[in-house]
């Protein structure tokens, strides 16, 4: 499903350039959910960005498939509409444009750039009552501009009801847990339990192992300094939790 | 008359000539000699005058041609409005307004009282002839809109609308001001009495071809209410100016615009507020987007003297530069005598939010599209709080097509 092989990524501009991924190779096969762990700074996130093509990050060496397709070489919108999904860390704000009217527009690009019919509006506002149900979404939250004054466990909410809206065949969750209580964060893991499938991939990206005890991942990999230094099963998370970043890095070393 | 017509304007252009001969071809009478005598003291606005420095209607065109005739498209008004339409020669629709709302033409106008601050209205106080100058007195509040639809034709087009709205009465108006001449002028003087209220919807469209001025004057008795809502594209060159009094006490205008310039535009929204009274309330919110080659410009001024104390006035301009080479000219202005006061302003230039941008793309909404409703959502917040919604969304859907519009 997602391949990644010898990854290299650089993020700045002309001057300032600075190497964050240094050869990163992972494979996140169909059906499975895996967790990228790591010490702040080591690259989570450029992870994240670089994945989904955000400008500012430069891939200088290496490839990125998803079900053999080279994600490198399309746009952040075509990767959208190839299945490829990233829950920000910090979702942004889109003044003026209602979530449902967002919603519905992304959802028709991505069909129309498939070669698919649009949604009719009956079979959207179905859906989407459907799942906001299960998110516990206030339908008038819907309405509102997408993200304007939400809270931030809100936006985080939003962003599984845009996936669960989307339904892509890959999803990145960057750092899902912050801002969430205790409540949402059950909420949203299950929605993204809810739609874990024999055809769907995760990578779940995470700071700390409390997210991993609610989306039990199938492998745990630790990125460290722009690489993964180790990985194994849903143990290794316990154990850095336990031993901290620096008991498995200093194996690691 | 003692001074020649020729010698009016000190070393005149051939555009400012064509002007006089059009002066001189009309019935003349004092108001007119008087808003003729106000704009021949300038000529035709130029980049060297206080207000005109980004407006330049002197340089833009040596000569008014007559630009070729087009298709023309009716967005406002829906099909229940009453309409008023100035063809360039003549006014039509006079005869069937509303009940409450009484129009007779006049040979003799009242003079222009703004033309000493105004050179364009001026200009078109003078050159508006009977067939083009309407007063309007609206004595009961309409059971529908008016919509007062200006089209240019030739080298020059003008007309002159003066409207008088009696206590209490109410009014949804309208103006599509869609030029065709090389120079058009539209000059709409508003006197809303005591508790009158006035919802001014105005649609600007031209051509690079065309220069165009609307300018309107407002008056405002005590509690009564102008809100107005422009949307314009621009031309060669455009000047939309509103000069507002606030006259009585507690009363209250809205003033927003959004504007769009796309390559070779230019637009220019000017308004002068001057609160004349106390507790009076201002509230205006400017959203433009310009296009390579494209120019904006905003010149906004609230006038507080010590007279008009609880005075409560706010001015936001806001404009995206959508590409480089797009052109934003602002300047907001406040002069405060008074010491019991709210009055705020804000005024920001810059491009489209990248991190939103990326964002939309990531949800798989192309980068074109992404930027249209951005962009369009930016303009949208001028026309929040509009009454009539029907008319809302009209506005809107022009600024949808535009952009999306190819090199629009």
């Amino acid at each position: 499903m997602l391949k990644l092989d010898d990854l290299q990524a650089t993020v700045g501009g002309e001057d300032n350039v600075t190497p964050i991924l240094k050869g990163l190779s992972l494979e996140v096969p169909a059906g499975e959910v895996h967790a990228i762990m790591g010490p702040n700074g080591a690259g989570k996130s450029t992870l994240a960005y670089v994945l989904t093509g955000r400008d500012g990050y430069t891939v200088t060496s290496g490839t990125a498939t998803l079900n053999g397709a080279d994600l490198l070489a399309m746009e952040p919108e075509e990767r959208a509409a190839a299945g490829l999904f990233l829950s920000f860390q910090y979702p942004v704000e889109i003044p003026g444009v209602p979530v449902m009217t967002f919603v519905r527009t992304a959802m028709n690009s991505q069909r129309k750039a498939r070669g698919e019919a649009e949604i009719s509006a009956p079979d959207f506002l179905r859906k989407a009552r459907e799942v906001a149900a299960q998110l516990k979404i206030d339908t008038d939250m819907l309405k509102r501009p997408l993200n304007v004054g939400f809270s931030g466990g809100e936006k985080k909410r939003l962003e599984i009801f845009q996936m669960m809206m989307l339904e892509p065949k890959f999803l990145v969750l960057d750092e899902t847990d912050s801002g969430l209580d205790i409540d949402a964060l059950r909420i949203v893991a299950d929605g993204v339990n809810a739609v874990r499938a024999s055809d769907r991939g995760m990578l779940v990206i995470t700071h700390y192992q409390r997210l991993l005890d609610h989306i039990r991942p199938d492998r745990v990999h630790v990125l460290a300094g722009g690489r993964i230094i180790a990985s194994g099963g849903p143990e290794l998370a316990e154990r850095l939790e336990q031993e901290g970043y620096d008991g498995v890095l200093g194996e690691a070393a | 008359m003692s001074i020649p017509l020729r010698e009016l304007i000190a070393d005149p252009t051939p555009a400012e000539l064509q002007l006089i001969a059009r002066y001189g071809a009309l019935k003349s009478n004092a108001a007119r000699e008087r808003s003729f005598e106000a704009f021949a003291r300038t000529g035709l606005p130029h980049r060297r005058m206080e207000g005109w420095r980004w407006s330049d209607f002197r340089a833009a065109r040596a000569v008014l041609g007559s630009p070729a005739q087009r298709e023309r498209v009716n967005v406002l008004g829906g099909s229940d409005a009453s309409v008023l339409h100035f063809s360039g020669s003549r006014l039509m629709g006079d005869g069937d307004l509303p009940k409450g709302v009484r129009a007779f033409r006049k040979d003799d106008a009242q003079a222009f009282g703004g033309a000493e601050d105004s050179p364009l209205g001026a200009l078109t106080a003078a050159l508006s002839d009977r067939p083009n100058t309407l007063m309007i007195e609206v004595t009961e509040t309409p059971d529908r809109p008016i919509h007062a639809i200006f089209d240019g034709v030739g080298e020059t087009s003008f007309a002159r609308i003066v409207i008088l709205v009696r206590p209490g009465v109410r009014l949804n108006w309208m103006e599509s001001h869609r030029g065709g001449a090389g120079l058009s002028g539209a000059l709409v003087e508003f006197t809303l009495q005591a508790g009158a209220a006035v919802e001014r919807t105005v649609w600007q469209i031209g051509t690079r071809e065309e220069m165009q001025a609307v300018t309107a004057s407002v008056t405002l008795d005590a509690q009564a209410e102008f809100r107005q809502f422009v949307l314009a594209f621009g031309a060669g060159r455009t000047r939309i100016e509103t000069r507002l009094v606030h006259q009585g006490e507690g009363s209250r205008a809205r003033l927003n615009a959004g504007y769009l310039a796309g390559n070779g535009m230019h637009v220019d929204l000017t308004s002068h507020v001057r609160h004349g009274a106390p507790g009076c309330e201002t509230r205006q919110v400017t959203k433009g987007a310009v296009r390579k080659g494209g120019k904006g410009v905003f010149q906004g001024k609230f006038h507080v003297p010590r007279i008009a104390q609880k005075t409560d006035a706010d001015m936001q301009h806001n404009a995206l530069l959508l590409e480089d080479g797009a052109e934003v000219d602002a300047r907001p202005e406040l002069e405060i005598y008074a010491d019991d006061v709210a009055c705020a302003h804000g005024n920001t230039c810059g491009g489209l939010d990248a991190a939103g941008l990326f964002y939309m793309r990531q949800r798989g909404i192309p980068l074109e599209e992404a930027r249209a409703i951005l962009t369009e959502a930016h303009i949208a917040q001028a026309f929040d709080d509009m009454t009539d919604k029907g008319q809302q969304s009209a506005l809107l859907s022009m600024a949808g097509v535009w952009l999306r519009a190819v090199g629009s």
